[in-house]
């Protein structure tokens, strides 16, 4: 019974807040005691599916900033920890790793800002993936670190002598044995990059207009009702992402 | 098939590893190498599989020198103590990885993997995964798949170094079956004195990278460093102490 209620407490708290969400996006007016809003429309819903929506635009630009960083962050990070994974000096490069993380990404983002300026990148669509992929490069690194074992290396050397190609050794073997990694790591750091407000603020100089940021400006103008639609939309992806990802962690769970 | 290695030395930084070895295996034999951990002997089967590189030395298989052929063009083929079956595939497709690597066609690799997988006896369990696998079943499908791409050489890391003692048993039956049916010469490493000498047509032993070759069991057993004797007269004193 105890443990129902503990159930039942947890998928409260977890859907509550977006359902108020979603009460709130279809809403023209509610206030304080109202238990429910006195219209319920879709006016803030169709403004989305306008062809002029500046919403569905940033909604857009947020799945392909987070997808870029994301992809960039998984690739990098798996061609650089298999680069030093039979370094003596492993532990090392993954300390190294750990550095973006010992500044605040606000200092971080002011650094790479002046370089930004320099190489023209300020304001501009690369300049705030390069941004963001400088977080999330050494988290990819660090997570696929952990990858490479000596059973990794066992099984790369046993296809090696039953007369594999490079090629055909990462197909049959790296990359099915990885993807559960691979997949976690890109979850990661698409959601590092979804919800990043700081850095896409500061480097995109408000020309890059993500949802985070068309979030908080709803937030700034008081317009509550487009705030929870976007938020709602903000929510989606991550959501969507997490569903699969938690479908490939369980599969590979099963085959151990 | 006839394996030569000369002189053939390696260190790990100021350790040596493997000094001046010789060694000469054979058409269709089975050479034991007996060692203890750390003796060189991993190392030495690395060296031949072409995984690592000798300090000096030359490896020649067929009077052809290998030793700057790549791993994967040597058909040489290293089999390490555990099974490492893909545990993302099952066991016909572990069978046919070799087979599918040499890019033959499909109904050919069907046909050669199916033979295999009845003289291992485990044509039932073709569509199972490595995990619902015993260990001796695990590690006939590793056998399986060395073989079937039919290799000059195996290389055999303590195969059976896992296994409780009657699987130990059917296995060493079913690697000698399988070594006389297919003719594939192979280097058997092994710790255990007594699979030594059931495995080897010739054995070897390697002590601190140092490697002797026996000409015969019989030169191996009256050798007073083999350890035969300490292990004759060890079961002689607990007969007699009964």
């Amino acid at each position: 019974m105890l443990r129902r209620i503990v159930h039942f407490f947890l998928i409260a708290v977890i859907f509550l807040p977006v359902a108020v969400l979603l009460i709130l996006s279809f809403s023209e007016h509610w206030i304080f005691p109202d238990v429910l809003p006195e219209n319920f429309h879709r006016q803030t819903w169709l403004r989305l599916f306008s062809t002029e929506s500046e919403l569905r635009q940033s909604l857009g630009l947020s799945i392909v900033v987070s997808l870029c960083v994301a992809f960039f962050s998984t690739l990098m990070g798996c061609i650089l920890s298999r680069a030093v994974s039979t370094s003596r000096y492993k532990k090392y490069y993954i300390s190294l790793a750990y550095l973006p993380y010992i500044l605040s990404p606000v200092v971080l983002g002011v650094l790479w800002h002046y370089f930004a300026v320099v190489i023209g990148l300020n304001a501009s669509f690369i300049g705030v993936v390069s941004a963001q992929f400088l977080i999330c490069f050494p988290f990819g690194f660090i997570i696929l670190s952990s990858f490479w074992t000596r059973h990794i290396s066992n099984y790369e050397e046993l296809s090696i002598t039953l007369g594999s190609s490079e090629w055909f050794r990462f197909k049959k073997v790296i990359f099915p044995l990885a993807k559960p990694v691979l997949g976690l790591c890109f979850f990661q750091c698409f959601l590092i990059s979804w919800f990043d407000y700081g850095l896409t603020q500061l480097i995109g100089g408000g020309q890059v207009k993500t949802l985070t940021l068309s979030v908080f400006n709803f937030i700034n103008e008081a317009n509550i009702f487009l705030a929870a639609l976007a938020s709602l939309l903000l929510v989606i992806p991550p959501m969507t992402l997490l569903f699969f990802n938690k479908k490939i962690i369980l599969k590979r769970t099963l085959i151990h | 098939m006839r394996l030569e290695l000369q002189n053939i030395s390696k260190r790990f930084g100021q350790k040596p590893v493997l000094t001046a070895v010789d060694l000469e295996l054979k058409d269709n034999q089975v050479m034991s190498i007996l060692g203890k951990s750390g003796s060189g002997k991993t190392s030495l089967l690395k060296i031949i599989a072409g995984l690592e590189d000798a300090d000096t030395g030359n490896i020649f298989l067929n009077e052809t020198s290998i030793i700057s052929q790549k791993p994967n063009t040597r058909h040489i083929v290293y089999l390490f103590q555990e099974a490492l079956l893909f545990p993302h595939l099952n066991v016909f497709d572990n069978i046919a990885f070799g087979l599918q690597a040499q890019q033959l066609k499909a109904a050919e690799i069907d046909k050669r993997v199916k033979a295999i997988l009845k003289e291992i006896d485990l044509s039932a369990h073709s569509s199972k995964f490595p995990q619902q696998l015993s260990g001796g079943e695990k590690q006939r499908v590793a056998f399986a798949r060395a073989i079937i791409v039919q290799p000059q050489v195996l290389l055999l890391d303590e195969p059976f170094g896992a296994l409780d003692v009657d699987t130990r048993e059917t296995m060493q039956k079913l690697f000698l079956k399988l070594m006389k049916a297919y003719g594939i010469a192979a280097l058997f490493v092994t710790h255990d004195l007594k699979e030594a000498l059931l495995i080897g047509d010739q054995i070897a032993k390697i002590d601190k990278g140092y490697l002797k070759t026996y000409t015969s069991q019989s030169e191996f057993i009256q050798d007073a460093q083999s350890g035969v004797k300490e292990e004759i007269d060890f079961w002689m004193q607990i007969q007699q102490s009964k």
